[in-house]
């Protein structure tokens, strides 16, 4: 265990090498630059393989080749980034490729803004690529939680096969705080048999390239995929309930937006409004049971609160919510910033108007 | 106590390692500390900000719309951030290069000639030095031996001329921090 000061960036890049991460592949672009220029000097340190591709279409299937022999691979890149890369995302999920895609989101559409947003949450967790599949989507909302599930998001990976997508908005990217950075995994590649190509050992049954499968084989595989995502929501479900037995309005926000909105949530409780927060640090599988099973007899809001206009994550909630009480939100976007006078008027503006 | 810092100025003012330095001084006093930068696609001439809080309990939420404690280091930061301060707190503005007058009443200015004693001392890199030693010697928020520990060991494997340099800069901007204390 080691305590350091370090920047949103370097502490996920260093986090991954001591998950295990052994090649990095990726392209510039702001704000996740951090995380390849320290894994440019970091991986070769441990006889890992950086490399800078052409492009970042170039970069995700380098990622799947590496992939492909065992080693834990990884990419890194922003929301237009991330969309050059679908293809190759959608073919690590067919292909049942361990990876870790790393989203340090800023201001969207288009080319958008250099400056941090949560642009990208419909993007992460509705369709990453083409073909209807899904990944475990991790949304850190410090830099401890950030390093912690970036250590372990190849266990996920690898158990699922299947890539694991870590989103996390510039601003978390960009600041300093400090972080306890876990001992480095020791690696064995024992368990890698069944998807590490050097070890095929004449068997014809795995393939680098996926072809074209016969109807039914491709059907079995979105059968089993789905089985997977009924497995995550069982067993993966991570979330944090802040405040929720008594609260009379509950505030649903994720990463940056939800730390804003604790503090404004303290600021109000302070005042003796009941109010609590709902924070998915899984954005999928989605925390379904904190919204569904709260007691709605008492609640009377949902307010969701992100980074991004229009609010993203609202259909998600409002699934859950079914109607029994209203769903507000409230956001900041365009790499405009969410800030503690803003959201604490926003909360207490529905919450006082209901009292 | 929980004090929040705002730096603005220029790309190449060391508005960013001014930011940093604090925030490891606090790190070492075994207090919490968040810093973050903004600036645009420039590198140097550009605008730069960064804001440093500092915490004796663990920092919620980085992102705060007033400050406690400014520093401007040209007139275009001080233009777009003099409003950001909360009333009661420390204006610290580089009056070699903000020369109109003051408007803010509700908070506490340090005027400190930065580029000139910065130039006076040796080298205008130094400019984040006198600024913090205003910070230390106007605030409680970080030690003075601490500061200057952390200096020793930055400039521990330079030449002892650029540690006395160094320590020059920090003892003027604490003469004028001292000052609104």
């Amino acid at each position: 265990m080691e305590k350091r000061f370090m920047k949103g960036c370097e502490a996920i890049a260093e986090a991954a090498v001591r998950g295990g991460c052994r090649f990095f592949a990726g392209y510039p672009i702001t704000p996740q630059n951090e995380i390849p220029e320290y894994l440019s000097w970091r991986l070769p340190e441990v006889g890992g393989a950086f490399v800078q591709g052409e492009s970042e279409v170039a970069s995700i299937n380098m990622v799947y080749g590496a992939a492909a022999t065992g080693t834990r691979a990884m990419t890194s890149s922003s929301g237009p980034g991330i969309s050059l890369k679908a293809e190759g995302i959608s073919y690590l999920a067919s292909a049942q490729l361990p990876a870790v895609i790393v989203n340090i989101s800023r201001g969207g559409p288009g080319l958008g803004s250099i400056q941090p947003a949560q642009s990208d949450y419909l993007q992460a967790t509705k369709a990453l690529g083409h073909g209807g599949f899904r990944t475990m989507v991790f949304a850190p909302a410090t830099l401890q939680e950030a390093v912690d599930l970036t250590y372990n998001a190849w266990e996920y990976a690898e158990r699922d096969r299947n890539p694991v997508l870590i989103l996390m908005d510039g601003c978390l990217g960009a600041i300093m705080e400090e972080v306890v950075l876990p001992e480095p995994k020791e690696l064995n590649y024992q368990n890698t048999e069944d998807w590490d190509l050097s070890k095929r050992n004449g068997r014809t049954d795995s393939h680098m390239i996926t072809p074209i499968l016969p109807e039914a084989a491709l059907e079995m595989l979105n059968k089993f995929k789905g089985m997977s995502y009924k497995m995550w929501e069982m067993t993966d479900v991570k979330v944090e309930e802040y405040m929720v037995e008594d609260a009379e309005y509950v505030v649903v926000a994720y990463g940056i937006a939800a730390r804003v909105a604790k503090e404004a949530i303290n600021t109000l409780r302070e005042e003796g409004h009941k109010v609590g927060m709902v924070r998915p640090i899984t954005l999928y599988p989605f925390p379904k049971a904190s919204l569904d099973n709260l007691d709605y007899t008492r609640v009377k809001g949902i307010i969701d609160i992100e980074l991004t206009i229009p609010a993203q994550m609202r259909d998600d909630i409002e699934l859950q919510v079914k109607g029994r009480c209203p769903v507000h939100e409230y956001g900041r976007s365009g790499g405009m910033l969410l800030d503690d006078e803003g959201v604490y008027n926003a909360i207490a503006e529905i919450v006082k108007g209901g009292e | 106590m929980k004090k929040s810092f705002v730096f603005s100025g220029s790309g190449g003012q060391g508005i960013m390692s001014a930011g940093m330095m604090l925030a490891h001084a606090a790190i070492d006093m075994e207090k919490h500390a968040t810093f973050l930068p903004e600036y645009g696609p420039e590198q140097r001439g550009g605008s730069a900000k960064c804001t440093v809080i500092i915490s004796d309990d663990e920092i919620i939420s980085p992102l705060t719309k007033k400050c406690d404690n400014l520093v401007a280091m040209n007139e275009q930061a001080y233009n777009k951030f003099q409003d950001s301060i909360k009333e009661g707190g420390i204006l610290v503005v580089n009056s070699s290069r903000i020369t109109k007058p003051i408007e803010r009443e509700d908070v506490k200015v340090i005027s400190v000639p930065v580029d000139d004693i910065a130039l006076e001392v040796g080298n205008i890199k130094v400019a984040n030095i006198v600024i913090i030693g205003a910070l230390i010697g106007a605030t409680d928020i970080v030690s003075k031996d601490i500061f200057v520990a952390s200096l020793e060991e930055k400039f521990k494997t330079k030449k002892p001329e650029i540690l006395e340099m160094n320590m020059k800069a920090l003892e003027k901007g604490i003469a004028f921090g001292e000052q609104v204390k």
